[in-house]
């Protein structure tokens, strides 16, 4: 099952994915949770805090600019830039910060 | 004054920026109010019955072929003091509404263009003219890419939660820049109990300047979609709002 989350600022998106990621969890399917947000604080939600969350974060900012070399697959991506969170989710920041500006 | 709100998704940077924007033209200030948000949410906090406002396409013209510069422009002649008098609405108390059309299914050429111009104007627009209170998209990803440039001072709202604190101190490093030298302060919002506002200064590292406590007025507004300072003026939320542009106009003002 793959499920995504969306909804306007502040409707509860995270708060949502969260508790549906550790709910699967519990009823005992392997879940991995994904933080699309180029803010991610899915971390937060989930229970492994500010520390873990901001570590995740600079993680994947130093795979955009070159300074971690890039997981070849999906498993070795999860592996190596996510992190455990509670009821055995794993958790990974896939955001990329873009540059949205027209021109 | 020129300033910007910035904050996590659903703050309140709306509610504030539209209720601020009122407040600062009832005290005899000509108010320009930005929303740079492709889901736009300031103008019915404004008092305003339209969602967005695109400039329209006789206002806008390609580059020519071979000239250096974006690929659309404000036409010949027009400059951005012009568009903003002919084009941007209006909205109570003599607020001047500017944004650039919203995302309605597909992502149509004249949004684009419009964006393209949204930006000249704020590029061009003479410093003396207008004070501006823009209200940005929230998170991180908008911001600190062109689109605040405007701003001298950044106002971050924060509420006083985890999420929201770690946006707020993500935004203060991103908001450091040294070709827009700008102040950067914070602004707590839904405050329910005395210590928020240290804890926000803490866990932020940032000045509070003022703090909004939660109030149900501020939900009602944006159910009836119509402006906090019309449906609520004597609510506490309204009143710190004002407190806070008294505030920053006595000290910001010159
Ligand atoms: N059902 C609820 N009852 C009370 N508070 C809630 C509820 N759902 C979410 N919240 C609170 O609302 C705030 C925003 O939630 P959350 O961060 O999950 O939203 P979001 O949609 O992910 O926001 P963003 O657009 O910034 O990503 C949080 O402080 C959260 O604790
Ligand atoms: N002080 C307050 N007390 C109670 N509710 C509030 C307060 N400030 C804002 N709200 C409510 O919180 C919700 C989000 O507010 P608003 O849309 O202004 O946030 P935003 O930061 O602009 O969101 P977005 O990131 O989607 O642009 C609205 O329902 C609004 O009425
Ligand atoms: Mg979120
Ligand atoms: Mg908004």
């Amino acid at each position: 099952m793959r499920v995504a989350v969306v909804g306007k600022g502040g409707s509860g998106k995270t708060t949502t994915s969260a508790i549906v990621a550790r709910t699967m969890a519990r009823h005992g399917a392997t879940v991995v949770a994904l933080d699309c947000d180029s803010n991610p604080n899915l971390g937060l939600s989930l229970g492994v805090g500010d520390f873990e969350t901001e570590r995740l974060e600079s993680m994947r900012e130093s795979l955009d600019e070159g300074g971690e070399e890039h997981a070849p697959g999906w498993d070795d991506l999860i592996a190596r830039f996510g992190s455990d969170a509670p009821d055995g989710v794993r958790l990974a920041v896939v955001s990329r910060i873009d540059n949205p500006s027209p021109g | 004054m020129r300033l910007a709100f910035v904050g996590k998704g659903g703050v309140g940077k709306s509610a504030i920026a539209g209720t601020f924007c009122r407040a600062l033209a009832r005290q005899g200030h000509p108010v320009l109010a930005i929303d740079s948000d492709p889901l736009p949410g300031l103008a019915f906090s404004l008092g305003l019955t339209i969602s967005d406002a695109p400039l329209p396409d006789e206002a806008i013209e390609d580059k020519p072929e071979g000239e250096e510069g974006p690929r659309y422009r404000l036409r010949a002649g027009l400059t951005a003091a012009d568009a903003i008098d002919q084009y941007a609405a209006t909205a109570p108390d003599g607020v001047r509404f500017l944004q650039f059309g919203k995302h309605r299914g597909s992502t149509g050429r004249g949004l684009f263009r419009s964006q393209f111009a949204f930006r000249q104007i704020l590029r061009e627009l003479p410093e003396d003219r207008w004070n501006i209170v823009g209200d940005l998209p929230g998170g991180t990803r908008q911001p600190f890419t062109g689109w605040g440039d405007y701003a001298r001072l950044i106002l971050i709202v924060v509420e006083p939660t985890a999420k929201s604190m770690l946006t707020a101190r993500r935004l203060s490093r991103l908001a450091l820049d040294e070709e827009h030298p700008r102040q950067i302060v914070a602004v707590v919002n839904k405050a329910r109990e005395a210590g928020d506002v240290k804890t926000v200064e803490e866990r932020t590292g940032l000045e509070v300047v003022g703090a909004v406590p939660w109030d149900v007025a501020f939900a009602e507004a944006e159910e009836k979609m119509a402006a906090p300072i019309d449906l609520a003026p004597g609510s506490a939320a309204v009143k710190a709002v004002e407190s806070l542009v008294e505030q920053l106009s006595a000290e910001r003002i010159s």
